[in-house]
């Protein structure tokens, strides 16, 4: 099963679509999250679900915004999607009766 | 370009060509302070040393055969150098027992052994830890360094100690290029070292304080029989028939 971190990445590099590239994908974790991403921690973590095969990886175009460097674009695969799925469904069958899920309150289901 | 900015692209010197465009690229376009920038660059480089360690192989690379091996080996580079001087000088012949020819094939056993485990010890730390062979060199010199400091034998150069660094080179590099060895290859190698061994078998007792000579031979043998190990392993994995595989790197 994915780790947190890379559940995160793998959403939000979905999310971006064809715009997922590093930088992206960093902006949209912290300001989703509200905590920093280190470029470390993103690096690896890509190279790792590349590794897996959940991810693919190429270098993009480089824009002048960027200092004329190229970009490392990210796409999740059908086996990173089926990670993420995975993932998501067991977060929310394991919270279903926690006490802040939306259907619960004080511990009681509404 | 300022003193910061000067940093992190001395930093970023330390990753793969095309993760050093993107990082530069990414860092540039949401304008990270210099700091914080340097820190970033640093760690990434600092997790991709990291990671190899996670796995066994680096470990048994370094601590498990370049550290000890490079011991063993100085002593079996020294014991090829004796025979060579041996075959130089008629007294130490005569103190031997030996006549010219047999010290001739003492002398090429010898060195055929030391190549031989030099050879497989370094294709074994070639091919299991590319990433880490820094460190596997790192704990293969520190110790020649040491002895070479510490050598004092009048008729031998200290430099005989390092008789084993060539075909260990050697090993090396052919380890980096293949990722196993043919199943007969390997089984040759092994082989032949251990056949060459057989003389020195009934050398030497046990004493707590000093195992006989053939125990560390063993030792030395052990890369050897790891590769004919190996290259069963992928044979049966595969079901191919065992041809060598190269990495296009």
């Amino acid at each position: 099963m994915l780790g947190e971190f890379e559940y995160l990445l793998i959403t939000a590099a979905a999310g971006l679509g064809e715009n997922a590239y590093g930088a992206a994908i960093r902006e949209e974790i912290e300001t989703t999250t509200g905590r920093r991403c280190s470029i470390g921690a993103l690096y690896t973590t890509i190279d790792r679900l590349e590794s897996k095969g959940f991810l693919v990886t190429w270098m993009g175009e480089a824009t002048a915004q960027r200092g004329g460097r190229a970009k490392r674009m990210v796409r999740v695969t059908a086996d990173g999607v089926r990670a993420a799925k995975d993932f998501y469904q067991a977060v929310t069958r394991i919270s279903r009766n926690a006490s802040w899920t939306s259907n619960r309150i004080g511990g009681r289901a509404l | 370009m300022s003193a910061g900015w000067r940093l992190v692209d001395l930093a970023s010197r330390l990753l793969e060509r095309n993760e050093r465009e993107a990082v530069l690229g990414d860092l540039t376009e949401t304008k990270e302070p210099p700091g914080p920038a340097v820190i970033g660059v640093l760690g990434l480089a600092l997790r991709h040393q990291a990671d190899p360690w996670k796995s066994w192989r680096p470990w048994l690379a370094g601590f498990g055969v370049a550290l000890p091996s490079s011991y063993l080996l100085m002593g079996a580079s020294l014991s090829v150098a004796w025979s060579y001087m041996r075959l130089l000088c008629p007294e130490l012949l005569a103190q031997a027992s030996l006549t010219k020819p047999s010290a001739v094939l003492v002398l090429l056993w010898h060195a055929f052994l030391l190549i031989g485990w030099s050879w497989s010890g370094g294709f074994l730390v070639g091919s299991i830890s590319r990433r880490t062979l820094w460190a596997s060199t790192l704990l293969c010199y520190s110790p020649c360094l040491r002895c070479l400091w510490l050598f004092r034998v009048e008729s031998l150069s200290r430099f005989c100690l390092l008789l084993f660094l060539l075909p260990a080179i050697w090993g090396v590099h052919r380890g980096l290029r293949m990722s196993g060895m043919r199943l007969a290859s390997a089984l040759s190698v092994a082989l032949s070292l251990t056949l060459l061994m057989i003389p020195t078998w009934s050398d030497g007792h046990w004493r707590w304080w000093s195992a006989p000579q053939w125990t560390w031979n063993w030792a030395l043998s052990l890369p050897a029989w790891y590769l004919v190990f190996t290259a069963w392993r992928a044979r049966t994995d595969s079901g191919a028939s065992g041809r060598e595989v190269t990495i296009n790197q």
